[in-house]
């Protein structure tokens, strides 16, 4: 398997750490038991296209996004996790405004 | 994902199980002469059934630290499962919110050794609707509980179990 990192290219999958889930949010710390078990213990380990987080150690020490589908091990999209959680920042700022 | 080798068949060479903790490696030999090894998971969410070349490559280095002269061995086959990694490491059996169903999972990479005890502690669990001593433990509500089972102290993260 390997991954094409935004800022190295394509290398090697051992050059990566695996941080599972990409898509889990923090909740508010007055949002109660529920939520925050939710958070720390519960994932939905999908069979089919995955968001999870990668951190390339042996590279650019940058976080990203990978899309990949766990059935095949094919990787559709990586982003740097920089750049999601400020297009997710965006557009939660303009719903505000709006 | 974990992976599993056999080598081609050799004579009498290892008489028991060997693990070797600093490296993560296990080996044995079959009745055949195929030596049976394999070591750590490959560690992201996976249905593939197949596993990928640099944890072949980190299984093999454990096995040459451990015993060099195995190095020039080949490799007959090698297979990968899934594994149903819990967030502490460790299995649960226990009732579920619905009645009449019961559960037995999370073995992680240690179920089939377990096999006896977890029979029997399930088998207590289904006849008396009760924990057997040994397996009080293993509930499914021990997360949310905070009284997870976390003997490396790693935390919620089972690619680390
Ligand atoms: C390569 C490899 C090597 C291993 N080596 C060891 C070892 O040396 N020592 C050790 O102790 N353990 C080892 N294990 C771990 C051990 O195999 C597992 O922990 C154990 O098999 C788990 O048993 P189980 O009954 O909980 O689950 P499983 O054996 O996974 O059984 C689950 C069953 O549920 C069925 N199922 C799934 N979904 C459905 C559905 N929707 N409807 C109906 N049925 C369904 C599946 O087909 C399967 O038969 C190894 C695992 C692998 C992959
Ligand atoms: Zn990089």
């Amino acid at each position: 398997m390997r991954l094409t990192c935004p800022f190295c290219g394509s290398r090697g999958v051992e050059e990566f750490t695996y941080r599972g889930d990409a898509t889990v949010r923090r909740p508010a710390a007055e949002a109660g038991d529920a939520a925050w078990v939710d958070y720390v213990y519960l994932r939905d380990n999908p069979a089919g296209l995955h968001q999870e987080l990668w951190y390339h150690g042996v590279g650019c020490r940058s976080w990203l996004v990978v899309t990949r589908d766990t059935r095949t091990h094919l990787v559709s999209d990586v982003r740097a996790a920089r750049a999601v959680a400020q297009a997710e920042h965006q557009a939660e700022h303009k719903e505000g405004a709006a | 994902m974990l992976q599993a080798f056999v080598s081609e068949g050799i004579k009498p060479f290892i008489d028991g199980v060997v693990t070797f903790g600093a490296g993560h490696f296990y080996i044995s030999q079959s009745d055949k002469g195929g030596l049976v090894f394999g070591g750590d998971i490959d560690g992201y969410n996976s249905y593939a059934q197949r596993g990928n070349l640099p944890v072949i490559e980190d299984v093999c280095e454990g096995g040459m630290a451990l015993m060099p002269r195995i190095g020039r061995v080949r490799l007959l086959r090698h297979w990968g499962g899934i594994m149903d990694m819990s967030m502490d490491g460790s299995p649960i059996i226990d009732h579920t919110p619905v009645q009449g169903l019961y559960l037995n999972a999370g073995w992680c990479y240690g179920g089939f050794k377990a096999t006896p005890a977890s029979g029997l502690c399930f088998a207590h669990l289904l006849a008396r609707d009760e924990p057997h001593p040994v397996a009080t433990a293993y509930r499914l509500d021990r997360f949310a509980r905070g009284a997870v089972i976390d003997e490396k102290g790693m935390g919620a993260q089972p690619n680390l179990h």
